[in-house]
């Protein structure tokens, strides 16, 4: 009778009833979008107002302080009324300074203050405004610019896009290289948390003893297919609930902030049709001068416009079912060596030896992450996400970039080439250490296990 | 009921068993003496089919022994634990359900036990929470749960206190009344010659003294098992 089913539910039940795997579930996720969530917040709440005073002995800045949301100037004068005015008035913050030099533009600016340091805001808003002025005044003053090619110089803007010539899309590059860093780093770490659990299981069943009574029942091999399968699930259990998670988010902003959406895909579709016809250049024109309305007129975040652009172009079912692909079978190919690694000692801290090997590949593939998002498609890239140990990793990083479907089903074919002999051979070592007792293991003993024709 | 023809084993260099022959008998107390390191845990592992022997075979009711029938066989190992972090009551079933009893069943059999022994508090408790007599209890019941008719106990008193030991003994005993064969392996000479109709005595992977525990005690002057045990084992015959 197959007893598999049995210790898979245990395996399942038992973890996904713990309270930890709902925080890590459902907590985690909320805090980290909290952490992102929580500067926006405050940054877009009002701040208390300020009251700026300016003395500008220069005369350059004379009435050209433009007062805003959070910050008003008043102009003051001297110097010398102004500093009185701030030690008498509680309501004043403090004094922008600017002194008068004798043959050349002013170089220095002093931002007096009372007892509190004044915020950040008002620093940067002085400042921004100090030299937004100065040019001001160089380029319609020295250089006698008309008013309208200042404007035109002022609202320049171009951006580099990068436009795939056979589909005519979008290279989003910068999106790209997020979503492929996140997607590596997410099975990375799935792989490596769910495999040392599988290895954690199987050290707590050897050290309580209780695999002895439970191989009476259960073969081997089954006990610990059933744990790597069991725990396997628990992953994709925790997958598709932030799935969902963030399915709810996204549908919640998109109903609260449904503008954005509906300019980004416009804006997409757009781009795609622009670069097919002949009204190439046309059609990119039309497209400038909407970038240049929103950015006018709307108001909106033009690099979280662009992030959502970014993403509607990109094919979410397809990575979904490759990192699920990745995932189930770079798991399966680890969890089972790990749940060998696991046999072989009684406790974690004898287990280096035999996790350090493993976990080597899948560090190493992180540690050169940075050089794969430079060069893609180099040849580095291309060889670790073809090997079965790194492809996991490698290949959902490269997947936003676009791969050639040979080196895709290349890597896949290996990698369901290698899990069934990783499997079969840590089968081999767990069901012969899984039952000694108090000894520690060696690699010689691995070899040992791993030899043809060695019985348990 | 169980016969063990010429069972080999060994671990590289190392000889576990050598040649064993033995025959447990329908409904018997069986004794399986012998020193640290004599092999004992080796012949139950293959008996329960956990390791496989070098060479010989087992006999299950007068027909080569399969993976059927160990799910006929309740095993107490010598080294023995639970899940730490389970409730009693859902560990006892997922064991029970593992050597083939339906949910319900179990269920159902585990109160009767569990009220026997006066455990069914216990049940929603978890393991880590009870003291090791109480693990080595509920270990007991989950062991004897599915009506085996093989029993085997490997050092079933070790860890017991004497009032429990007592109640462990008379709970043997019962079973055995009611036809469970049982092959008990223990260095405790004293509950041996308590509970045992036959004994085999094994040193150094071998059988050096095998028999009804009566015979064998009329044949070494009625002295102690435990006397009979040191000098068998200190006898250079044995090696």
């Amino acid at each position: 009778m197959n007893k598999i089913p049995l210790v898979i539910q245990r395996e399942y039940l038992t973890r996904v009833k713990k309270p930890s795997f709902w925080v890590l579930t459902i907590v985690v996720p909320l805090l980290l979008a909290a952490v992102y969530a929580i500067p926006i917040i405050l940054a877009s709440r009002p701040l208390e107002h300020a009251h700026v005073l300016v003395a500008d002995d220069t005369g350059l800045f004379q009435g050209q302080f433009r007062s805003g949301r959070d910050i008003t100037y008043h102009e003051a004068g001297s110097i010398d009324y102004a500093r009185r005015e701030l030690q008498q008035h509680d309501s004043l913050d403090a004094i922008v300074y600017i002194p008068a030099r004798e043959t050349t533009l002013p170089r220095d600016a002093y931002l007096f203050y009372r007892s509190d340091t004044p915020s950040l805001t008002i620093q940067t808003d002085a400042q921004n405004q100090l030299q937004e002025i100065l040019r001001n005044r160089i380029l319609l003053d020295v250089h006698g610019l008309s008013p309208e090619d200042y404007s035109l110089i002022t609202s320049t803007h171009i951006k580099l896009r990068t436009v795939d010539i056979e589909t005519g899309r979008d290279g989003f590059l910068q999106v790209k290289i997020v979503v492929g860093a996140l997607l590596a780093l997410l099975v990375f770490m799935a792989v490596f948390m769910f495999g040392s659990q599988v290895m954690r299981g199987v050290m707590e069943e050897k050290a309580s003893r209780i695999v002895e009574v439970i191989v009476c029942s259960v073969k081997p091999f089954q006990l610990m297919m059933g744990k790597v399968v069991g725990i396997g699930l628990v992953g994709l259990t925790q997958f598709a609930l932030w799935v969902l998670l963030a399915g709810a988010l996204v549908t919640g902003v998109q109903i609260t902030h449904a503008d954005l959406f509906e300019q980004a895909t416009a804006r997409h579709s757009q781009t795609e049709i622009a670069t097919k016809g002949a009204e190439a250049t046309q059609q990119y024109l039309t497209e400038q001068e909407r970038a240049a309305q929103y950015q006018a007129g709307q108001g909106i975040d033009n690099s979280i416009q662009e992030l959502i652009e970014g993403l509607t172009g990109i094919n979410f079912a397809m990575l979904i079912l490759l990192f699920l692909f990745y995932f189930v079978f770079g798991y399966l190919l680890y969890a089972s060596l790990f749940a060998a690694a696991g046999s072989l000692v009684d406790n974690e801290t004898d287990s280096q030896q035999f996790t350090l090997p493993l976990t080597i590949p899948l560090l190493l593939t992180l540690l050169l992450l940075p050089s794969m998002v430079s060069q893609p498609s180099g040849s580095l890239s291309v060889w670790l996400s073809i090997i079965p140990f790194t492809s996991p990793v490698a290949m959902l990083l490269r997947i936003p970039f676009g791969v050639p479907f040979w080196q895709v089903l290349l890597s896949m074919l290996l990698l369901l080439a290698t899990f069934p002999l990783c499997i079969w051979a840590a089968a081999k070592v767990y069901r012969s250490a899984i039952l000694r007792y108090g000894q520690k293991a060696s690699w010689r003993d691995v070899w040992r296990f791993l030899r043809p024709g060695s019985k348990a | 009921m169980l016969t063990i023809n010429d069972i080999s084993k060994s671990y590289g260099s190392f000889q576990a068993l050598h040649h064993i022959n033995l025959h447990v008998g329908q409904g018997k107390v069986f004794g399986l003496l012998g020193p640290n390191g004599a092999g004992k845990t080796t012949l139950i592992r293959i008996i329960n089919h956990i390791i496989a022997p070098d060479s010989g075979t087992l006999q299950f009711d007068g027909h080569p022994m399969t993976l059927a029938d160990v799910m006929q066989i309740g095993y107490l190992p010598e080294e023995r634990g639970l899940y730490k972090k389970m409730r009693v009551g859902e560990q006892a079933v997922y064991l029970a359900r593992l050597k083939g009893l339906d949910k319900d069943t179990a269920v159902r059999q585990l109160h009767q036990w569990f009220d026997r022994l006066e455990i069914d508090s216990w049940w929603n408790r978890r393991v880590e929470e009870l003291s090791k007599g109480m693990q080595q209890k509920v270990q007991f019941v989950v062991t004897v749960l599915h009506n085996p008719r093989l029993l085997i106990l490997d050092e079933p008193f070790s860890g017991f206190d004497p009032v429990n030991a007592d109640l462990l003994k008379r709970e043997i005993l019962r079973l055995k009344e009611q036809g469970t064969t049982i092959i008990f392996s223990t260095h405790n000479m004293s509950s041996a010659e308590e509970l045992c109709d036959d004994i085999a005595l094994i040193n150094h992977a071998r059988v050096v003294l095998c028999g009804p525990l009566s015979d064998i005690k009329a044949s070494h002057q009625g002295l102690p098992l435990d006397r009979i045990f040191i000098n068998t084992v200190q006898s250079p015959m044995s090696d």
